[in-house]
């Protein structure tokens, strides 16, 4: 075990030098949430019955998610298969598995600083409380976190080159990051619009978690069913397509 | 009899319908260095990946102290280093960190700084490895292949891109490794290594095997000078003698 946290920290100290993870996993969660908090905190975001802070809390939470799910995984898998890093590894007696998970642990941590940093701005800075429980909330963080992770490791495991990778991310990352509420208030959007964003797997997890964030536990079944069946589906699909080569 | 350290019956492998590895057969005993020649595209990086277990052979069957490396993954290289070609290192790992991360592997690894040292990189401990010269980052993959204490260490083409100044240090760190008892397979196309390095070499083209032998054996076959001449003449290259 030790001989995996030696290996897990050097990792880790690489997603630290990365300039990209500083800034899209850490920075730009805190900035809009400053920029929303100060425009626009104290109005109430549409018809949701949240103030756009209390909103945008929820979504910005999830970017660190967002980040880690549809960039770091996937570029770092794929990078470490296009260079041989895996395949050196399997002639290892540690299998690249070992890689991999830490990997996914050093983009769980990331993420979960990038909404440590965001939570400590908003209760600090801007007076944020949230009214539902927040062990609940954490849960729910949690699930839809393991959820968007399974995403991005099937399309670790289904690209066979950089560029097809690239074009993956980019197509669920910039997504739902826009559209899914998560910089961009969902409210400012039009219903319809609305509705199409809901059902993309990021607008799922940002919806339940808006539910929790409320403490209305009444309609959070079926969003959670959605990133069970989600991280099964998706989980179960990059284990049987990896390669190491 | 004792078991060869590496022994290689009727291994064989095509791609596409191109025979690539074709009824290759040889023994490495241990403490022997072994090595392959053969040129650019002759099948020795084929011939090490279906020894490692990397690639699955077509025929023919390939044991590494005496077991399966694609099935006994773990066991066979808890004892056997690799240094393969082209591997590249992440974008922003340090020398040391590579050390690390690759020591961790490893139940008793060896002391790296020591390793690091004797090829010349104790200085470059904290230079990014996307920093080095092409010669220095060949020199640490073979410290990542030593870094498990291997008792075998596979080595492909690995002076290539090396100065002369560097080739000659990593040629005296692989012989002291070789009085300790180390067995190397090493690949190349320089036959000046092999003449520095190998106990025993085998010529292959197209993947067969031309002749085998000690330095002094394969020379003698063929009726030449040094290893170079001896080398043209089994690869039918004699106008150029």
């Amino acid at each position: 075990m030790k001989r995996f946290w030696r290996m897990y920290w050097v990792e880790q100290k690489m997603f630290f030098r990365s300039p990209d993870v500083i800034l899209f996993n850490l920075t730009m969660p805190l900035v809009t949430l400053i920029l929303i908090a100060i425009i626009a905190g104290n109005q109430n975001a549409a018809d949701s019955g949240l103030t756009y802070l209390q909103s945008a809390y929820v979504a910005l939470s999830t970017v660190g998610i967002c980040c880690s799910a549809f960039m770091s995984i996937p570029i770092t898998i794929v990078e470490c298969r296009s260079r041989g890093i895996l395949r050196r590894m399997y002639c290892s007696p540690c299998s690249p598995a070992r890689l991999l998970s830490c990997d996914t642990i050093c983009s769980g941590v990331m993420a979960a600083l990038s909404t440590l940093l965001l939570t400590i701005a908003a209760v600090v800075f801007f007076g944020y409380r949230m009214r539902g429980n927040v062990l609940a909330y954490l849960a729910a963080w949690l699930l839809t976190m393991l959820s968007m992770f399974s995403i991005g490791l099937m399309v670790a495991s289904l690209c066979r080159t950089t560029k097809s990778m690239n074009v993956a991310t980019s197509l669920l990352y910039f997504p739902m990051l826009l559209f899914s509420g998560t910089t961009i208030p969902a409210e400012v959007f039009p219903a319809w619009f609305r509705g199409v964003a809901r059902w993309m797997p990021l607008g799922v997890g940002i919806d339940l978690l808006k539910s929790v964030s409320m403490g209305c536990y009444n309609k959070i079944l079926v969003p959670v069913m959605i990133l069970i069946a989600i991280t099964i589906l998706c989980g179960t699909v990059a284990v049987k397509t990896f390669r190491w080569e | 009899m004792r078991e060869p350290s590496i022994r290689v019956k009727n291994l064989t492998k095509a791609f596409h319908g191109r025979t690539v590895v074709d009824d290759l057969s040889f023994d490495v005993e241990k403490g022997q260095v072994f090595g392959l020649l053969g040129h650019n595209g002759a099948g020795k990086s084929t011939t090490i990946d279906l020894i490692l277990g990397l690639k699955a052979p077509d025929g023919g069957s390939a044991k590494i102290l005496g077991m399966d490396a694609a099935k006994n993954r773990k066991q066979v290289f808890k004892r056997v280093g690799v240094q393969l070609q082209h591997t590249q290192y992440q974008s922003n790992i340090t020398v040391e960190e590579a050390c690390i991360e690759y020591a961790s592997l490893y139940a008793a690894p060896a002391d790296y700084p020591q390793l690091l040292e004797g090829f010349g990189l104790g200085t470059l401990r904290k230079s990014f490895v996307s920093k080095l010269s092409g010669g220095e980052r060949q020199k640490l993959s073979v410290v990542l292949a030593l870094i498990g204490n291997p008792e075998i260490v596979f080595l492909d083409e690995l002076t290539t891109g090396l100065d002369v100044v560097a080739r000659r240090e990593v040629w005296r760190t692989l012989k002291q490794l070789k009085n300790q008892g180390l067995t190397i397979f090493l690949t190349t196309h320089y036959m000046e290594e092999a003449e520095a390095l190998c106990d025993r070499v085998c010529i292959i083209k197209s993947g067969k095997k031309i002749t085998e032998g000690t330095i002094e054996e394969t020379i003698a076959a063929s009726g030449q000078k040094n290893l170079e001449d001896a080398y043209l003449f089994f690869m039918g290259e004699e106008e150029l003698l």
